[in-house]
């Protein structure tokens, strides 16, 4: 089996960004809890969260899948055991 | 901006087994004084907030770590 060759930049820019989001979400998210009529805020979390689905796909097209379970498709043979794992990236 | 730290003075016996410490300091964060979070705060970028710990600057409290703060704490 030949050496599996370390990932490209773009893969940690896609998955910064998706962080970067991830926690955005998170914030409104909570926000959202305390402030349910707030407009401006609901449509941002829907915006954003629009955004991290995109940011998410284009990761997987690439890099394969992102979560398990039917949450994330799976490019051909299958990715999901595929280095590197979550310790090493 | 106010500091986010207030300090006391704990008290000193003779009989103290440790080196005293004779300042202390507290982190007063800004959510102690805001009642209810208004809506429309004006927010940090998603990579700024992933930095910040928050989406609000507002909300920002640092934390600057030991050394900087009392002269109490640092061994001379």
């Amino acid at each position: 089996m030949n050496e599996p060759k370390p990932v490209d930049e773009r893969y940690y820019q896609l998955l910064h960004q998706l962080q970067a989001l991830d926690f955005v979400l998170v914030e409104l998210t909570l926000y959202l809890d305390t402030h349910s009529n707030d407009a401006d805020a609901l449509q941002q979390f829907n915006q954003i969260s629009e955004e991290r689905w995109k940011v998410a796909c284009e990761f997987e097209a690439s890099y394969g899948p992102l979560l398990q379970f039917g949450l994330s498709f799976s490019g051909y043979p299958w990715q999901w055991n595929d280095t590197p794992w979550p310790w090493q990236v | 901006m106010y500091s986010q730290y207030r300090v006391y003075y704990p008290y000193v016996s003779p009989f103290d087994p440790c080196p005293p410490q004779r300042v202390k300091t507290y982190v007063v964060p800004p959510q102690l004084f805001i009642h209810f979070q208004p809506p429309n705060l004006p927010q940090f970028s998603p990579r700024e907030a992933l930095f910040h710990g928050t989406l609000w600057p507002e909300l920002y409290s640092p934390y600057e770590g030991r050394g900087d703060r009392s002269e109490g704490r640092r061994k001379k």
